[in-house]
């Protein structure tokens, strides 16, 4: 370890390497509450080159690595487990800005809301918005194929890089998609989006630029029960308009939300609220407006609010980007979930939710992207309990199970990292898994490159010992 | 030559482990439009997914349809019309076309413009690898980001990685008025389009140049046309048709335009596509417009995209001048052949700076490189 250690000391010097207990106990978790490990080292190099040097080295020497944006994931994707630690935040440059073609070339460790920040004044900005926005980077949501509200209307991370130059866990630097043009080929591209780090290391990214809307209309809308606001997504999604966002929070975390700091004038006394946004040009706006508005009273809203000024719709925004922290604040831990079900089976799996929770008596919080059915069933408890942690622990399954058998995935935008290593036999065949491993030897033959994480280590073993594979092997 | 026809999908991964034990190559046909595009390939046995039909679920209200690989385009549009809705994608050729072989080639046409191409559409697909597994990627919902990628990697990788057997694809709902406009455009034309997409917020479904040759086939004016496909509800569509007007003097065109541009090339026309940055969209054009030119034939450009495609004759040319003429249209700029005369693609300059992970891709999952061999090029 000291010879690595005064190794990639010489690159990046030697305040930019942690090696002790103490100074490494900021890097031991992520975003995914009640997990825990300690890297051996963490290194964080400034620059694209010594970047590449220091990953040099740990290919060189054969030593497993994980890279770290800001640590927001929320499926343990980020953790090390006394394995070397590559911090990206310090590559926070945005290296250009194509006003005309709508683009920007940033590194890994910009962070998202920033790159929004630096484009406004070219009335431009970086769709992909996930809630933790002000703080991930772009490396990290290139891993993780970030999604976020407006995503339901915009796409998610995947629609909107261009190209990457990446470097492959071998130390070989290569450029993935292309800047100007289309390219012929394998879409390798497509491939490393949502790798998750275990594919190699993102230098830097070709993001494509999206035009601010001319016009914003935020609505509100209130329900006496959950069932209600399901139908009424329904409604929209069928109607064929599409919303820029389409959020959905139910009661307990109205009331989370509301006891907070980010209190957003919620109503308290609702089993559920929409956050219904659409966007685009002024012409034909209030039209659609009109219809979303008519959809949710047919469904059975109480009352539908448009936002009054641009500081109103912040407000209501706000309360739903920090729904998880205000959540956080009730309950010492939360386990914060992420799956996704079709659409029309919303109003089902909510209630199965719902009976699940009651059943194993654990306080479920739900706040998700409703129209792209994209599931957050939040559980807040004490994991110092041990019997409420057990209960939370088999509810927690049950749910996923329920939404594995309406026909839906595991997730919509976290990511499996480690936590959700458990349910992907669950989701995919054996052979699935195993073309998966397949793909990641192609890029990481060693799994060194974020070791341990989104296929579970049985299914790789099955297709290493693979008749087909060993034949490729010999040839 | 031999030829396979295949029920099931088990039957397809039984071909293909006894084709692989053989060290058999196997040439994947869905409706046999456009095999091998002209390249130069070895023969081989086909193996025939046509029969492979059917949509096998389809929930309007998800938006979700999932299908055979051996669907026709025309019988996905037909279903999913009954409610409404639509499959955004266009690809050039005949609706006959199987959605199987879209995916696998990667088509698109001028809707890509504000849908984007198959892998934007895709949500899940199941395909056959060259060792026989049956491999299933993505699901069936609207986001999801479970496990590595195969869904992107299938799609335009020619069935190189394996034949897909059954794809789901994102629907939308059709829009309450889609109407095209025909605005003739001298001076300029692609920069002219191109900053007028740019610039106009009313961004339409499709924005298409064509060629004064193109035009005239199709009907829809003369000199340099753009065609320009307007969705929405009705105010919206109103106003971007008062913005259209700004480029020059619109008038409305039967939307069964499009499906004659489609249709417009012989299946044995030379075909690329060259593309660039989007601001360069009026150079690209300009080069387009020179090879067709000599070579005779028409060009169209997806300009929101920066992708301009030539269509030539190849009846009777001289391959000489179109070799030299492809090359003066490819210099630094990025060119994907579509179709053409065998010998002419060793001509082609790569876009691709990844050989050496794409041989390794090949590998993984056609260990004994019996699909679709030469397809991608050597
Ligand atoms: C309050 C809260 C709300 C959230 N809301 C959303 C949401 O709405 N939508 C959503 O999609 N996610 C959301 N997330 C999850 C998380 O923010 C995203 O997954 C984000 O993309 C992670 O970025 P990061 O920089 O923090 O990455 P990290 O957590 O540091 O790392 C995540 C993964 O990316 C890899 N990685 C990081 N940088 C690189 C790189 N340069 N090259 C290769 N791999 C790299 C890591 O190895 C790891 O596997 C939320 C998280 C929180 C805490």
């Amino acid at each position: 370890m000291s010879a690595l250690r005064s190794r990639l000391a010489a690159i990046v010097g030697d305040d930019r390497i942690l090696t002790r207990t103490g100074e490494l106990r900021s890097y031991e978790a992520d975003g995914l509450p009640g997990y825990q490990k300690r890297p051996s080292l963490a290194v964080f190099p400034g620059t694209r080159d010594e970047t590449v040097a220091v990953v040099r080295v740990l290919a060189d020497t054969g030593t497993p690595y994980v890279a770290r944006g800001a640590g927001t994931g929320l499926s343990g994707g980020a953790l090390a487990d006394d394995v070397v630690l590559l911090g990206l935040h310090r590559l926070k440059r945005i290296i250009s800005i194509d006003r005309d073609n709508a683009r920007a070339v940033v590194e890994p460790g910009v962070v998202n809301s920033r790159l929004t920040a630096e484009t406004r004044r070219f009335g431009l900005h970086y769709a992909p918005d996930p809630s933790s926005q002000t703080a991930c980077t772009i490396g990290g949501n290139v891993a993780e194929n970030a999604g976020g509200p407006h995503c339901l209307k915009y796409g998610v991370t995947l629609n909107h890089v261009l190209a990457l130059t990446v470097i492959l866990p071998d130390g070989t630097v290569v450029t993935l998609g292309s800047p100007n043009g289309e390219q012929e080929g394998y879409d390798l591209l497509g491939a490393f989006i949502g790798s998750e780090g275990c594919f190699g290391v993102v230098l830097d990214a070709t993001v494509r630029l999206t035009r601010d809307p001319a016009a914003i209309r935020t609505l509100l809308a209130d329900f006496s029960s959950v069932d209600a606001a399901a139908q009424a997504v329904s409604a929209i999604i069928a109607s064929g308009i599409v919303a820029a966002a389409l959020e959905m929070m139910d009661a307990n975390t109205i009331q989370a939300v509301e006891a907070s700091i980010y209190a957003a004038g919620y109503p308290t006394d609702a089993a559920a609220i929409l956050l219904i946004e659409l966007d685009g040009p002024a012409a034909g706006l209030e039209d659609d407006v009109a219809r979303v508005i008519q959809f949710c009273r047919s469904a059975g809203a109480r009352d539908v609010r448009v936002a009054s000024d641009p500081a109103d719709r912040a407000r209501l925004w706000q309360g739903r980007k920090k729904a998880f922290g205000a959540m956080g604040r009730i309950s010492p831990h939360l386990v914060v979930q992420d799956a996704v079900v079709p659409r029309t089976k919303l109003p089902a799996v909510l209630a199965t939710i719902q009976r699940i929770a009651t059943e194993h008596r654990v306080n479920v919080c739900n706040v998700f992207h409703a129209g792209d059915g994209n599931l957050h069933p939040n559980i807040g408890y004490n994991a110092d309990d041990p019997d409420e942690a057990a209960r939370v622990h088999v509810a927690m399954t049950e749910m996923m199970q329920a939404c594995i058998d309406a026909g839906g995935s595991i997730t919509g935008e976290h990511g499996i990292g480690l936590d959700k290593l458990q349910y992907m036999d669950r989701l995919f065949t054996a052979p699935t898994l195993e073309a998966m491993c397949a793909l990641r030897a192609v890029f990481d033959p060693d799994r060194r490159s974020n070791p341990g994480k989104v296929i579970p280590i049985h299914s790789c073993s099955e297709w290493r010992a693979a008749p087909s594979v060993r034949a490729a092997a010999v040839r | 030559m031999t030829s396979v026809t295949h029920e099931g999908v088990e039957h397809i991964a039984d071909t293909i482990r006894a084709a692989r034990a053989r060290n058999e190559p196997l040439r994947i046909v869905g409706a046999g439009t456009w095999l091998d595009a002209g390249h130069p390939c070895a023969d081989a046995t086909r193996l025939d997914v046509s029969s492979l039909t059917g949509i096998t679920r389809y929930e309007p209200g998800d938006l979700v349809l999932s299908a055979r690989a051996g669907t026709s385009l025309a019988d996905i549009a037909a279903a999913t019309r009954e409610h409404g809705q639509w499959l955004a994608l266009d690809p050039l050729g005949s609706a006959d076309g199987t959605i199987g072989a879209t995916v696998a080639t990667g088509s698109c046409g001028p809707l890509a413009s504000a849908f984007g191409t198959p892998r934007d559409h895709l949500l899940g697909c199941e395909f056959v690898t060259g060792s026989g597994d049956v491999v299933r990627g993505g699901g069936q919902v609207v986001k999801n980001v479970a496990g590595f990628d195969l869904v992107r990697l299938v799609t335009g990788a020619w069935g190189t990685l394996g034949p897909i057997t059954e794809v789901t694809v994102r629907l939308r709902a059709r829009p309450e008025v889609d109407r095209t406009l025909a605005v003739a455009l001298d001076a300029e034309p692609a920069e002219t389009l191109w900053r007028w997409l740019r610039e106009s917020e009313l961004t339409p479904l499709a924005a298409e140049l064509l060629s004064p040759s193109l035009a005239a086939a199709l009907a829809v004016g003369n000199g340099t046309v753009a065609l320009i496909r307007l969705g929405g509800n009705e105010t919206f569509v109103r106003a971007a048709s008062d913005a259209v007007g700004t480029l020059g003097v619109a008038h409305e065109v039967p939307s069964s335009v499009w499906d004659r541009l489609a249709r417009a090339e012989s299946a044995a026309a030379l075909a690329v596509r060259v593309s660039a940055l989007p601001s360069h969209a009026e150079s690209l054009w300009q080069r387009a417009l020179e090879l067709i030119a000599v070579t005779g034939g028409y060009a169209h450009a997806t300009c929101a995209r920066g992708v301009v495609r030539c269509v030539a004759p190849t009846e009777g040319a001289d391959i000489d001048m179109l070799r030299t003429a492809l090359l003066r249209l490819a210099d630094g700029v990025s060119i994907v052949g579509e179709r053409m005369p065998a010998h002419l693609w060793p001509a082609l300059p790569s876009a691709r700076s990844t050989r050496d992970l794409e041989a390794r891709v090949r590998t993984a999952f056609d260990p004994a490189h019996i699909l679709n061999s030469g397809v991608l090029g050597a």
